[in-house]
């Protein structure tokens, strides 16, 4: 069985604001929603940016459980997931039995094993959470969203870091294409962390002022939070159903550098396998792709490199082909990135507007493209490309495209 | 599977507290040794830990070149970089053999290295957030030991981290789908986990452990050992390995995967959630319940023990009775995110070998057990097709079929 496979339902909870609304009208303004960190003490980084939620109250969203039994990336999840299935017109949920959820994330719950640290460093055993191993390791993520919804389809973490949102927005399209699974919730969460915020400062990759991506003067990332779900099912339901259809999934492509940890391969080898074994699944050129969503993180190294990989794969036509990177907005939202990056392909493909890449002030005579600079801009998008990049060299690219009769 | 071509195991790569091949863990599972001893280090006995299956005398540079610079691997890149260098020896895939080709690697483990995290994050808090190492901070994330490992080898196909208890059977699911679907040639595919200080504080903390040793399926069971270690199969189209003139050590059969909303606090929905993923594993198989003749537990001695067992035993009915387990928890204990690897490496050798482990200790099952086990030593058995099912920690269900083949002659 192969099924086509459609995105019905979108949930968003992101530095701009909770909702798909919010957080598209937001992006299409090309509002930055980085700013002074607020959630700790910045003042021993040397930087103090970050795109953290504000405002965010779990119980407004949850209805089965206690917000308070699970981490914070687990909350923005669930509520991230109940909206998605609002979107979708789901809210009874249908064949709970076949249906699942499939999550990515890079530090899982990092604010549970932020307080575990602080007991071992206290000494102070006894306080550790006696139920840190169902707060912490990464499958809690979507299992609280399954437990929220009642689902007792397949659910599975993928937690490959930062392109972990792809990772499972592809294999959960394959859970339905196979018809392993009725519908499914897809995409990542991650909550805004000391131990994410120490790691990238150590580096000296996080951005003083703004992230500016593919700008000239562009000086880092900022770290972010947030969760992004998309509700996936076969194309004859939501048809049968009367659903709003944003963009059908045709293809995905995964490979890995095999280089570096953090540091993506010089050539771009790697992200154009992926960009090519998207091409190649769906049975489409390079010609056919109408926007691409970047990676585009606002180091000086990840975004020159991307734009290597782009020309690898789109060659002459690479100028031709807009390319933006809402990061410039949200900041690094992490294991959420590319899963929030899909919305906004998902978005794009439905109402032909592409977002612009914000703080975009001068280009770079050595990674030069169609950056959409500062203002979105109507264009008409056939097919979507969503590029993500992770720590450990994992690439993933998910193509989505509008849904020909 | 179903209309496409066949995902067969070429290869095995483990490295476990009762050997580094699955023939030496497979040999020492049937001879009744255990993995587990007395706690590596006293403060583990402090927080309550009082047996562990720690490989204590991991040497890395045995398997990763005596000159290798280790430093940018942590314990679990380490564990996990040494079974993709066994299991690519194992499976005649030489580098001469592989260069130009892009193998894959899914790994499941389920805290990736807690004592990276904490390190890291403890090393903040006490000497400053710019004391900490950029070295360290890359292997913070749940799927550094796939990136490390990747780097290691030079497997530049597809890659992918899983997370869970359950994450080292889905691993294998997941890279099958993968390389039926035409999307991968050759995928390394299974689990890792490492033991350390803060996990076992971890489930020392959340009442999980056992007092004694763990005995799966004991009516008296009261919790299970952490152990550790890495275990990955070679997995490849069985055209490929054909013509390759690989050994066919099994063939991957269908999946099934369930949660439990109530994460096994209602033991009616466990127990239908382990029913459910065994029926679609089956069902995707193309198989009868009657043809699996062998069962690789996840049982550990912890409380889902006997929900699995009732789940199992709702498929396969009648049979259930004489249905032969293994629950190599007993004697590896509990390695989370490496043990679905390790139940299917093993069932792989019980059908190579026409031997599968018996449950050291296993004098009193619990009285509601669906199966008559066979108790604690190994039997004369040729399984060809084996059925493991992996429960993760919060309602995570997998269950995957493996078809063994004829012994040559």
């Amino acid at each position: 069985m192969s099924r086509r496979v459609v995105v019905t339902g979108l949930g968003a909870v992101t530095p701009l604001g909770i909702g798909r609304e919010v957080f598209w009208s937001g992006v299409l303004a090309g509002r930055p929603a980085t700013g002074p960190v607020q959630s700790f003490d910045a003042s021993p980084y040397g930087v103090d940016r970050g795109a953290e939620v504000r405002g965010f109250d779990p119980a407004a969203y949850l209805r089965r459980q206690d917000p308070a039994a699970m981490g914070r990336a687990s909350q923005m999840a669930a509520a991230a997931a109940r909206l998605a299935l609002a979107d979708a017109g789901l809210e009874d949920v249908p064949q709970p039995g076949r249906a699942g959820c499939v999550m990515g994330t890079t530090t899982g719950e990092p604010l549970e094993v932020e307080r575990f640290d602080e007991a071992l460093v206290a000494r102070e055993l006894d306080q550790v959470d006696r139920r840190f191993v169902h707060r912490y390791p990464s499958p809690v993520i979507p299992a609280n969203v399954a437990a929220e919804l009642g689902l007792s389809g397949p659910t599975a973490m993928i937690p490959t870091a930062c392109a972990a949102g792809n990772y499972a927005v592809a294999h959960a399209y394959d859970l339905v294409r196979q018809g392993t699974a009725e519908w499914m919730l897809a995409g990542g969460a991650d909550a805004f962390s000391r131990i994410t915020y120490s790691g990238f400062a150590r580096l000296g990759a996080i951005a003083p002022d703004l992230c500016r991506p593919f700008d000239r003067n562009r000086r880092g990332m900022i770290p972010g939070e947030g969760a992004g779900l998309l509700v996936l099912e076969p194309l004859e339901a939501a048809r049968a159903r009367g659903a709003r259809i944003y963009a059908e999934i045709v293809g995905y492509g995964l490979s890995c550098d095999a280089f570096h940890m953090t540091g993506a391969h010089p050539e771009g080898e790697g992200a154009a396998r992926a960009m090519e074994q998207a091409l190649r699944t769906s049975g489409l050129g390079p010609a056919a792709v109408s926007y691409v969503s970047a990676h585009g993180t606002g180091t000086p190294t990840n975004d020159r490199v991307e734009v290597v990989a782009l020309v690898r794969v789109f060659a002459e036509r690479a100028p031709a082909v807009p390319v933006s990177s809402i990061k410039s907005m949200i900041g690094h939202t992490m294991g959420a990135a590319s899963a929030l990056e899909a919305i906004v392909c998902c978005l794009a493909v439905g109402s032909d507007v592409v977002p612009p890449t914000a703080n975009f002030e001068e280009a770079d005579p050595g990674c030069n493209l169609d950056f959409v600079p500062n203002r979105a801009r109507e264009h008409r998008v056939e097919v979507a490309m969503n590029n993500a990049y992770a720590f450990g060299g994992n690439n993933a690219s998910v193509l989505f495209a509008k849904v020909a009769p | 599977m179903s209309g496409r071509e066949a995902v067969v195991v070429t290869g095995l790569g483990v490295v476990s507290s009762l050997g580094d091949s699955a023939a030496a863990l497979h040999a020492a599972l049937c001879a009744g040794q255990s993995g587990l001893g007395p706690p590596p280090a006293l403060e583990w006995t402090t927080v309550g830990c009082r047996v562990a299956g720690a490989l204590r005398d991991f040497r890395p540079e045995r398997y990763l070149g005596a000159d290798a610079n280790l430093r940018p691997l942590d314990r679990t890149g380490r564990l996990l970089a040494a079974a993709a260098g066994l299991a690519l020896a194992d499976s005649g895939w030489t580098a001469e053999r592989r260069s130009g080709m892009e193998i894959g690697l899914v790994a499941g483990t389920l805290f990736g290295s807690l004592a990276t995290v904490s390190g890291f994050d403890c090393r903040a808090l006490t000497a400053g957030p710019s004391y900490v190492k950029p070295l360290d901070f890359a292997n913070t994330v749940f799927n550094a030991a796939a990136g490390q490992t990747a780097i290691w080898h030079r497997l530049g196909g597809l890659n992918a981290t899983l997370g869970g208890a359950s994450a080292g059977l889905e691993a294998i699911s997941f890279a099958a789908q993968q390389i039926a679907a035409g999307r991968a040639d050759v995928v390394l595919a299974g689990g890792v986990e490492e033991l350390c200080a803060e996990s076992v504080l971890a489930f020392a903390r959340a009442g999980l452990l056992c007092d004694e040793h763990p005995i799966p399926f004991a009516a008296e069971r009261n919790g299970f050992a952490l152990g550790e270690g890495a275990a990955l199969l070679v997995l490849e189209r069985a055209s490929r390995a054909e013509n390759r003139g690989a050994r066919i050590l099994g063939t991957i059969g269908g999946d099934g995967r369930r949660f439990d909303p109530s994460r096994g606090a209602d033991e009616q929905a466990i127990v239908a959630a382990v029913a459910d993923a065994v029926a679609e594993a089956l069902r995707r198989s193309r198989i009868e319940p009657a043809a699996i003749d062998a069962w690789s537990a996840s049982a550990s001695g912890g409380r889902l023990d006997l929900a699995e067992a009732l789940g199992v035993a709702r498929v396969l009915g009648e049979g259930a009775v004489r249905l032969p387990v293994a629950a190599v928890k007993a004697q590896l204990g509990e390695t989370l995110g490496a043990a679905g690897a390790f139940q299917v490496a093993a069932l792989i050798e019980s059908g190579r070998t026409g031997r599968l482990p018996g449950i050291p200790g296993l004098e009193r099952p619990d009285p509601r057990l669906p199966m008559a086990l066979a108790g604690p030593a190994a039997r004369e058995l040729r399984p060809r097709r084996g059925l493991a099912t992996s429960l993760g920690l919060d309602g995570q269900v997998a269950a995957l079929v493996v078809e063994l083949p004829e012994p040559r002659p």
